[in-house]
């Protein structure tokens, strides 16, 4: 039994709202209590003395007592609970942390305490700066500045009620007497240093995207609430189990391959970012990095899952494969995970495009999978899914990790990745230089700039995906050219005419390949029995224009060849592009609509690779209506019987006027 | 004659309900920022028994303030809105609409941090959570008395019970949706008169010390106090 990591699985994420509010609310009211709570101690001012002061190190000292644990803990929480808002330093008051020494604290007021239920108002803020404009004349720090001209430029219909509450409020303010009013103005400014921090600070208050429930509330005991904890048991019941022993074995086994790889466990290097401020680490470790950190490189040893889920990992196994031209299986994979995680409207064209891609008969990168896999796979893209391809896609990601995978970790490929990994020194930061590091804090690239790369990157390598020629057959479409650069001759079909049905091309790329495919497409299909017949019939339908998309044809290559016109002015005189070539080929025989055939898939081995624009459409389109498949199925019985498994919309549909 | 006469009387009708309303206006804004000076206390060592009536009382007082105001707004839009003319005097009404709903929305916030605070730190229990200390141990006199200065422009006759806390948060709840209901007012038309930054010159009177400068320490009898700490800790604390 193994233990997936569960570190890049895509899946939902609970961001649980700040439960930590509570419970800080909590240890907030034990500090007050007059016996065993902080020390208090008044506060000397020029003006006045305030009571009620606290020390950084009494904070520290009582926490560590309190939970027993050790000062550099205690000073952690204890920077936590100022981060959050619930004490606030006097001195220094935008630095949100407890030093260990004598400068002083004081408890924020429950009014301004961080609450979940009540999000913070931009009217108030509003009102707290104009209140500060009025005390400091217009002199506001730059920040504020900018949030000043925003939010009077956004509440513009609400500014007159701003500026009246502000100074309404600023005069209530002004009937309190002097000691309170001072600690009023620091417990309102602490406020906002929390709520609204200055730019390059990290907020406390960050915790990502608002949960449906809210888990600090008690869920009401209603019918539905026990109907749920009945049908979580059932499906708990009837979950596979497993011996005690194993799992933990399991478990016991992925502590101990792990145990270096937790950053919580064991150092990260070169240093943690979330601990030194410094972000070498991540740098190194990005996704699409040219040299991985020997770290890394260890983790793709531990499983399959581990290699394919790092997306460098996935790289450098991809080029072992193309190395050794089983691309396919990794492609095809990658293909099905973008099936299932993408949105729903592409899912349809999504599940065309990778069964004419891989699945189909003559696809130009065809995956082996068995019979049975292929017919639930085949029949279940009738109605497509997003889970139809589960079936292939678990054999294939089984033939890679037993196959593929072993083969990888002792390949040059791998052995080079491992060789050229580095190994970055720890870093040693003194505390002068830490404090530099928070000052230096910068937000990384936004999501959606990564979004848009990734996306870049993968139409630039789907663009240029080579095709895997050792899997090409006579179906395949680049196969006039390869008559045309390598010469085969050999078409050793004796009776069957062979027929390859050419791959179209959508009109929109006007490459020379896509020229040729698109006249292929146009050709017109010859029939078994009207091979003799045809020579002398001049008759061309040329195709009309639209619908490229449709047309199936058959066509003879060497026919072709015996013509001994090359192939490819042949195929752009039967271009629907070229309208004048209904004229001058002669000799393309029309379609008999009644007599489709379909010779068997051969095979050609070639070592070149050719490039071809986008992958080649088959003309094969799994998705159709039951007409045509029975149309079809009626017509391959009546037609020249090569009895195969033939999919049923695999089919030559009969053309009328190539429309 | 008479049609003119009584239209002017008319005008000048609604021209004294607007000025009522804006200086009810004006009451209910400073009503309500010295309800949330004195919510400000909640749950601190300032916190008592006074202080809860005063925000009681001046609950009340916004209370009278909001209704009466709703209801003339209301009456006086729907008017405007039957009468052609006046157009200039149908833009004063929508700003003093939109004040209005800002200054309710605002104080309904502050109502509902109230009452959670008022259900977390109950004064009577005796197994209370114990009060924050702020800092703060004035009891807000200062401020009631402003509240009590402030006058309500218009006589009810017959005085309706103020409602409790819960009853008055979903009172003005119920309120502001039907407000929006009965009169459409697209409140973004409504421009502000002040431009930015231009209370900065208004206000002072008196040279304000900034906040910087309060807080000055003293540092001499911080030293001082520093190595005579120990002994003396219970003088300090």
């Amino acid at each position: 039994m193994t233990i997936r990591n569960t570190l890049r699985d895509y899946g939902q994420r609970y961001r649980p709202r700040m439960a930590c509010l509570k419970k800080a609310e909590k240890v907030l009211l034990e500090m007050q209590d007059p016996k065993t709570g902080v020390k208090s101690q008044p506060q000397r001012l020029v003006i006045t003395t305030i009571p009620h002061a606290i020390t950084g190190e009494d904070i520290i000292a009582w926490l560590a007592d309190r939970f027993q644990i050790d000062t550099q803990e205690a000073r952690k929480f204890g920077s936590m609970l100022v981060a959050l808002g619930y004490i606030y330093p006097l001195q220094d008051h935008k630095r949100l942390v407890v030093k260990p020494d004598a400068s002083l604290y004081r408890f924020q007021t429950p009014y301004f305490w961080p609450t979940q239920q009540w999000p913070v108002e931009d009217t108030d803020y509003a009102i707290y700066l104009a209140k500060r404009n009025i005390r400091k004349k217009g002199i506001l720090e730059l920040h504020e500045q900018e949030q000043y001209n925003r939010l009077h430029k956004w509440m513009n219909h609400k500014w007159d009620f701003i500026v009246m509450q502000a100074k309404e409020q600023y005069r209530a303010a002004k009937e309190r007497k002097k000691p309170d009013r001072v600690v009023f103005d620091c417990q309102e400014r602490a406020y906002w240093v929390v709520h609204r921090p200055p730019p390059g600070t990290v907020s406390a208050m960050d915790y990502g995207l608002d949960r449906r429930v809210d888990p600090n509330a008690d869920e009401a005991k209603t019918h539905d609430f026990y109907e749920r904890i009945m049908i979580f048991t059932q499906q708990s019941i009837m979950r596979p189990r497993v011996k005690s022993s194993v799992s933990i074995g399991a478990l016991v086994k992925y502590c101990a391959t792990y145990n270096s790889h937790d950053p919580f466990l064991s150092k990260c290097l070169p240093s943690n970012p979330w601990l030194t401020d410094d972000v070498t680490y991540w740098t190194l470790n990005m996704p699409n990095v040219e040299i991985p950190t020997k770290m890394r490189v260890e983790r793709w040893t531990f499983s399959f899952g581990e290699l394919l889920s790092d997306p460098r990992g996935r790289d450098d196994f991809r080029l072992f494969l193309k190395k050794e031209f089983s691309g396919e299986n990794l492609a095809f994979w990658e293909s099905c995970e973008d099936l299932k995680w993408g949105t729903a409207a592409t899912m349809r064209e999504k599940a065309e495009q990778i069964y004419k891609t891989f699945l189909a008969r003559g696809a130009p990168r065809w995956i082996n999978i068995d019979g049975k896999t292929m017919e639930i796979t085949v029949n279940g893209l009738k109605h497509p899914h997003r889970y139809v391809l589960d079936a292939a896609q678990t054999h294939i990601y089984m033939l890679m990790k037993k196959d593929s995978y072993g083969r990888y970790l002792k390949s040059p490929v791998f052995k080079d990745t491992l060789k050229k990994a580095i190994c970055p020194e720890e870093h040693k930061f003194t505390d002068a230089q830490l404090d530099q590091n928070a000052k230096n804090r910068r937000p990384s690239l936004s999501p959606i700039i990564l979004r848009q790369q990734e996306q870049e990157q993968r139409a630039k390598m789907a663009a240029s995906a080579t095709v895997d020629i050792t899997q090409l057959c006579r179906f395949t479409t680049p196969v006039p050219h390869l008559a045309v650069y390598s010469g085969i001759t050999d078409y050793p079909s004796a009776n069957a005419s062979p027929s390859l049905p050419f791959l179209t091309h959508t009109p929109a790329c006007p490459s020379p390949i896509s020229v040729a495919l698109d006249s292929t497409s146009a050709s017109e299909r010859r029939a078994e029995t009207s091979e003799g017949e045809g020579e002398g019939n001049p008759q061309t339908r040329a195709p009309i224009g639209g619908n490229v998309s449709k047309p199936r044809m058959a066509f003879s290559l060497r026919r072709l060849l015996k013509r001994g016109c090359t192939p490819s002015t042949m195929f752009a005189s039967l271009s629907p592009k070229c309208p004048s070539a209904a004229g001058t080929s002669s000799r393309i025989q029309p379609i008999s609509p009644d007599q489709p055939t379909q010779a068997p898939p051969r095979r050609i081995g070639n070592f070149f690779q050719i490039k071809v624009d986008i992958p080649p459409e088959c003309r094969i389109y799994p998705i159709e209506s039951e007409d045509e498949e029975e149309e079809n199925r009626a017509a391959s019985r009546s037609g020249v019987g090569a009895k195969e498994i033939i999919c049923p919309w695999e089919s030559l549909t009969p053309q009328n006027g190539m429309g | 004659m008479n049609r003119w006469r009584r239209s002017v009387d008319e005008l000048a009708a609604r021209r004294r309900q607007q000025r009522k309303c804006e200086r009810a206006q004006e009451a209910l804004s400073r009503v309500t920022s010295c309800f949330q000076q004195l919510a400000t206390s909640l749950g601190s060592s300032a916190d008592s028994g006074f202080l809860r009536d005063e925000m009681d009382k001046t609950r009340a007082l916004a209370h009278r303030l909001c209704s009466g105001l709703s209801h003339h707004l209301v009456r006086l839009l729907s008017d405007c809105a039957s009468v052609p003319s006046g157009v200039g005097n149908r833009q004063v009404l929508e700003r003093l609409w939109v004040l209005f709903l800002s200054v309710t929305e605002n104080f309904l916030s502050d109502l509902r941090k109230t009452s959670d605070l008022i259900g977390q730190f109950p004064l009577t229990q005796h197994g209370r959570p114990s009060l924050v200390k702020t800092g703060c141990i004035d009891g807000m006199v200062g401020v009631a008395a402003r509240v009590t200065s402030v006058q309500v422009p218009w006589l009810t006759l017959e005085e309706e019970p103020s409602p409790d806390l819960t009853n008055h948060i979903t009172g003005l709840e119920a309120m502001l949706s039907e407000m929006q209901l009965r009169v459409p007012v697209a409140f973004w038309s409504v421009e502000s008169t002040q431009p930015a930054w231009a209370e900065a010159h208004g206000e002072q009177t008196e040279p304000e010390h900034s906040l910087e400068e309060l807080m000055e320490v003293e540092v001499v009898s911080n030293k001082m106090a520093a190595c005579c700490q120990p002994p003396c800790c219970s003088c300090m604390g």
